[in-house]
């Protein structure tokens, strides 16, 4: 089994053939580095993926992910730096040698091949014994439920289906790392739910390293051990899903892990009588315990900041307080076990999660278009950011 | 197609589809007359043909075949005999046309590399220039190669079909997504092993359009061959079509017209069978699934 490092990694597409190459789709370049050299898809990637973890890259399309997921795989020439696996350099090793299976978005598959020849596929290119080949398309068959579908042409199944022959075909090798691009992206909701169960279900049966990319933050967080964020072909902040969601390293991550988003007030850092405390919208919202010891471990000063905090974390007030923002909701849409509500403060656009059953024991009416209320925030959640460079203070 | 609603329709609807059908029927009837003339024709006397025209079968098509294969004899080679010296050139051509275009084709669609764009552009441009500018350099090189009055320069030139090729590029680009070839590659597919069991299946389609075209392109050509084949012996249903026109054949236009006929025949029952893929061929491409 394999544990993967990269080291350095870069990748530079020169200037003339930027836009050919790209592989994400219709990706904007704005964010991405342009040099002499060409445009920077992805630099400075330091990652080491342990034996059997599972680590999702996630981002916004064109931070470089999928170039690097290629790059790994060897479909993507690396432009610098060095691509470990099982402590063997990797660089200029080509695909089929690397021992890695790849699951594409759109499937890949052969489509004049039947399931079964689509799975056997690699097997007999590397001239398996017929009766070896026949148990592992089986067993494969098995554990993804396609049993049925062997003799039958791509075709002739669905979306969920295909995918899981697209696995199937993967998981035949039994490779050292397990490599897949987006491969939930083509479902519709409902099954993507169900797959990524799945997944989760998979991982456990066939115990490999798997790198995974997504853009879809709900993905990373449900399956990965550990995130990586990208953006503009820079790593963001590596963590457990836990450790970005409660502590993102700068504003990117924090708006681009958990959904609904993150809201953003500014505000100012101001320290009374040794005490910090954030002021923003005309509410001064006092801070807690452990964001003050933060905020003197960093030894920062007062400051224009950029204030945090998630929908779930915004308490709802009937009566005006003194740590209280005065809002007035736009759209309230009812989710079933809890309500969303689009608010305006202050001229901003804020997102409120609530629980429908506290809302409906302050408002037994419930709050409709028009309603004016207040909200506070819960005070050991609050984020805090440097306008400045965007990081972290805490 | 599905049958029409049985619903009233609207009467301008209904005159604008029979004006339709009556252009279409006529159109038709354009196209088709020369053929029937011509098989009409195989069964009359030379002196019929010439003096009046006749949409009714005559009655002299034994005495035209009886004086036909008499006739043939004459000029050193029978139908049946260009016809398969036709077919030994036509299939190597058609074969060696089609797999290599789609190769060449496959190079400029899924690699990259320097001069890529170069390489498209100079292909589209061959395609522009007409084989009679080539043809006397053409000659001479084959004349240098001792390779005159063999089947070969009619059949090698057919590894380079500009027209084929471009084709094929525009059939892979709308039909293979380059992932397929990523995962064959990942599989430890090896880039011909890619090519032949994977990329030439998908393309199915379009080669059997081609295969057709390029088919009946060689079959009817008579240029290249007037110009390197001599001995008569070696002559293809064209050349044998021609020389109906010379000498000994002139008189008589019944058994040139039977002759015609005889040539036509295998490029009929080719459409008839193969009509299926020619009609799709032409849209190929067009629609992405």
């Amino acid at each position: 089994m394999a544990e993967v490092i990269l080291k350095n990694i870069k990748k530079v597409y020169p200037n003339t053939e930027a836009k050919k190459h790209r592989k994400d789709g219709g990706e904007k370049l704005a964010d991405l580095q342009i040099t002499d050299e060409g445009v920077l898809a992805v630099q400075d990637f330091n990652l080491e993926i342990a034996d059997k973890e599972f680590v999702v890259l996630v981002g916004p399309s064109g931070c470089g992910k999928s170039t690097t997921l290629r790059m790994v795989a060897g479909l993507e020439e690396i432009s610098g730096g060095e691509l470990y696996m099982g402590g063997r350099l990797m660089n200029d090793v080509a695909p089929k040698d690397r021992d890695i299976a790849m699951v594409f978005q759109n499937y890949a598959l052969y489509p004049h091949m039947t399931v079964y020849e689509n799975m056997a596929f690699s097997l007999k290119l590397k001239k398996t014994p017929k009766d070896e080949m026949d148990r592992k398309v089986r067993e494969a068959a098995e554990i993804l439920d396609i049993t049925q579908y062997l003799d039958r042409k791509p075709k002739a199944l669905s979306g969920g289906q295909r995918q899981r022959v697209a696995i199937g075909r993967a998981i035949v090798r039994n490779p050292q790392v397990f490599l897949m691009d987006e491969p939930l992206s083509n479902l519709d909701a409902k099954l993507r739910n169900q797959m990524r169960a799945e997944l989760i279900k998979l991982r456990t049966r066939i115990n490999t390293t798997f790198l995974y990319v997504t853009h879809d933050q709900t993905e990373a967080m449900t399956l990965g051990d550990r995130i990586v964020i990208m953006k503009g072909g820079v790593i963001q902040q590596i963590g457990t899903p836990q450790e970005v969601f409660d502590h993102p390293i700068n504003l990117f991550v924090a708006g681009f892990i958990g959904s609904p988003q993150m809201n953003f007030f500014d505000g100012k850092l101001i320290q009374t009588n040794g005490v910090w405390q954030a002021e923003t919208a005309g509410a001064v919202i006092p801070l807690g315990q452990k964001t003050q010891a933060a905020l003197n471990a960093a030894g920062v000063a007062p400051m224009a900041v950029s204030i945090g905090i998630r929908p779930e974390h915004i308490q709802l007030e009937t009566q005006a307080g003194a740590h209280t923002v005065a809002a007035q909701v736009d759209v309230s849409e009812m989710m079933g076990s809890e309500i969303h509500l689009h608010v305006s403060a202050e001229g901003k656009d804020v997102v409120v999660r609530v629980p429908t059953l506290e809302l409906s024991e302050k408002w037994p009416n419930g709050l409709h278009r028009g309603d004016s209320f207040y909200f506070s925030f819960r005070h050991d959640l609050v984020h805090l950011f440097d306008t400045q460079n965007e990081e972290t203070l805490l | 197609m599905k049958k029409r609603r049985s619903a009233p329709e609207n009467p301008v609807l209904r005159r604008q589809r029979r004006l339709r059908s009556a252009v279409m029927i006529f159109l038709c009837i354009l196209s088709l007359l020369p053929f029937y003339l011509m098989f009409i024709n195989a069964t009359r006397t030379s002196n019929d043909v010439k003096s009046s025209i006749s949409f009714l079968f005559g009655s002299h098509l034994m005495e035209n075949i009886a004086t036909f294969t008499q006739k043939q004899k004459g000029v050193g080679i029978t139908a049946w005999g260009s016809m398969g010296n036709s077919l030994l050139v036509a299939v190597p051509y058609t074969a060696l046309s089609v797999y290599f275009s789609a190769l060449t084709a496959y190079g400029l669609y899924a690699y990259n590399f320097k001069a890529k764009k170069f390489a498209w552009g100079f292909i589209l441009a061959v395609m522009m220039v007409p084989t009679q500018v080539f043809a006397v350099g053409f000659y001479k090189f084959m004349l240098h190669l001792g390779l005159i009055d063999t089947f070969l320069p009619l059949i090698l030139p057919a590894i380079t079909t500009p027209a084929v090729v471009f084709f094929m590029r525009q059939y892979l680009a709308a039909t293979l997504p380059l992932d397929i070839l990523e995962a064959a590659r990942i599989d430890g597919s090896g880039e011909f092993h890619t090519f032949n069991t994977i990329v030439l299946p998908m393309m199915k389609p379009a080669l059997a359009t081609q295969a057709i075209f390029q088919f009946v392109a060689s079959w009817n050509n008579l240029f290249l061959p007037s110009l390197i084949i001599s001995s008569s012996g070696k002559k293809t249903l064209p050349m044998f079509v021609q020389m109906l026109m010379g000498e000994s054949f002139r008189t008589d236009y019944g058994v040139v017209f039977l002759a015609l006929s005889i040539t036509i025949l295998p490029m009929f029952v080719m459409y008839f069978i193969l009509s299926r893929y020619i009609v799709e061929g032409v849209t190929l491409g067009g629609v992405k699934e």
